[in-house]
């Protein structure tokens, strides 16, 4: 009896182990994904002049494009009015607000003067979230702090929501799209966002 | 012992803000579900600064940005920070920070004297950094609700819970005790500096923003919060956003504004 006893407890010890053990490796790859979304952005701001808005676009649309998930991204900012919307209407928002991401990005990092990234933390949110705060740190200047969001989807992570020091994107983008759609309908605030990608930069009308 | 010092402290604390804010607020509380009741009026504040703005701040600032050289703007910039800065030692104080009160009295005392009337930041060179309190956070800190989000014509955005700090930060300013000739130029220099150190926050607003009298409301309430908690707001207010409308994104109810509260 005292054999099985202790049989039974090093199971249960070795089974703790095992899943502290994975539970570790998953947030190491969650991490490891927004420190790679960060040498991506790195790279982009130290070639910044030599690839011009258009190169620091195409090489940045493929990384968003795997690491954001977009369309949960879009389903969330339209909140109430995504149930409104036809298949056609949903792909062709996803489509749009990818393009808007990348020339966010393409247009804000468009410079380098020894910023780095660092990451300072990680905490384990409702649902199987994370959060991951990281720090963009300036020469000069003080650190800008930047917390993800991610989620997993069919074993891999991705990035759900940007909060930069406290202002979270994804709720920022809901109130003013809400406040458009209410006012001026769906179709104006597609073609609103429409010429806003093309005022940063980015061509009118890619399938990116 | 501590509690009860806290205890004593915070009822005599209340009593003053009751005192200070008389019955202003009871009118300008807020809907739980929406934080911008006085929306129409806000927009018509939002457009005539906006305008003004856009025709006569904002070219000053960027000419001002153009001419000046750096330091000599961030001398600027820490000579009337350290001006306002009484009023951040006073809202340590308030908010039962005793030691960051200490840091903010001593960094103010090195900078007014050593830091040459503050224009040199001595105080963050040798430890004690620049802290960042207002009366609004103290009445956060202490239980009270936003209120309405108000968009004061040229001066900004606020919050109903904001506004008896723009009293403190007045009567707590030196500047507001000078008199003469100089007083004109000072105060131009000061508003022009203050814009030009909004000129990123803006640009970034003029670039990302497809409403931006929205975007500055939601940007404006969210970095209150960052404040109020000092940089480490709750997580739970990030995951909100996930939680409207069954968890499922969908919205359900919601109104397409963030709860911060």
């Amino acid at each position: 009896m005292k054999y099985l006893y202790r049989m039974f407890r090093l199971l249960v010890l070795m089974l703790c182990l095992v899943s502290a053990a994975s539970a570790d490796d998953t947030v190491a790859s969650a991490t490891a994904m927004v420190e790679d979304f960060h040498s991506t952005l790195l790279d982009v701001m130290q070639h910044a002049d030599a690839l011009g808005f258009q190169g620091r676009y195409e090489k940045l649309a493929p990384v968003i494009q795997a690491k954001f998930d977009t369309p949960f991204i879009c389903k969330i900012i339209l909140s109430r009015y995504w149930n409104e919307l036809s298949d056609q209407q949903r792909e062709q928002f996803i489509r749009l607000f990818n393009r808007l991401s990348i020339a966010t990005y393409a247009s804000r990092f468009d410079s380098y003067s020894g910023e780095s990234f660092r990451t300072t933390g990680t905490e384990e949110l409702k649902k199987g979230r994370l959060l991951i705060r990281t720090e963009l740190l300036k020469k000069n200047d003080k650190p800008v702090k930047f917390e993800y969001l991610v989620h997993q989807k069919d074993g891999n992570w991705y990035i759900i929501s940007v909060i930069a020091d406290g202002v979270n994107d994804l709720s920022l983008k809901r109130a003013e799209y809400a406040s458009i759609i209410n006012d001026r309908g769906f179709d104006n605030l597609v073609s609103e966002i429409d010429k806003k990608v093309v005022e940063l930069g980015a061509p009118a009308s890619s399938n990116q | 012992m501590i509690y009860a010092r806290f205890v004593s402290l915070r009822k005599y604390i209340l009593i003053l803000i009751a005192i200070g804010m008389g019955s202003g607020c009871a009118s300008t509380q807020t809907t739980p579900d929406n934080p911008d009741p006085l929306e129409p009026a806000n927009r018509v504040s939002y457009e005539f600064t906006d305008t003004l703005d856009k025709y006569l701040l904002k070219p000053v600032a960027e000419t001002y940005v153009d001419i000046t050289p750096e330091l000599a703007r961030t001398g600027v910039t820490n000579f009337f920070d350290n001006l306002a800065y009484l009023n951040v030692i006073l809202n340590s104080f308030l908010q039962g920070k005793f030691d960051q009160g200490l840091s903010d009295a001593t960094r103010f005392i090195f900078n007014s004297t050593i830091g040459l009337l503050g224009v040199v930041d001595v105080g963050t060179a040798v430890g004690l950094p620049a802290h960042d309190e207002d009366l609004g956070q103290t009445l956060a800190f202490w239980g009270f609700g936003q209120g309405s989000y108000l968009y004061i014509p040229v001066q900004g955005p606020n919050t109903a819970r904001d506004v008896p700090d723009l009293a403190s930060s007045y009567f707590l300013n030196p500047l507001t005790y000078v008199t003469g000739a100089i007083l004109f130029p000072l105060t131009a220099v000061n508003i022009i500096n203050k814009r030009a150190n909004l000129l990123e926050a803006t640009n970034i607003r003029d670039e990302a923003a497809v409403d931006p009298y929205t975007f500055t409301r939601e940007a404006y309430l969210q970095k209150r919060q960052y404040q109020i908690y000092d940089g480490n707001p709750p997580v739970e207010g990030y995951e909100d956003i996930f939680e409207t409308g069954g968890g499922d994104g969908s919205g359900g109810e919601d109104t397409g504004v963030l709860q911060i509260q």
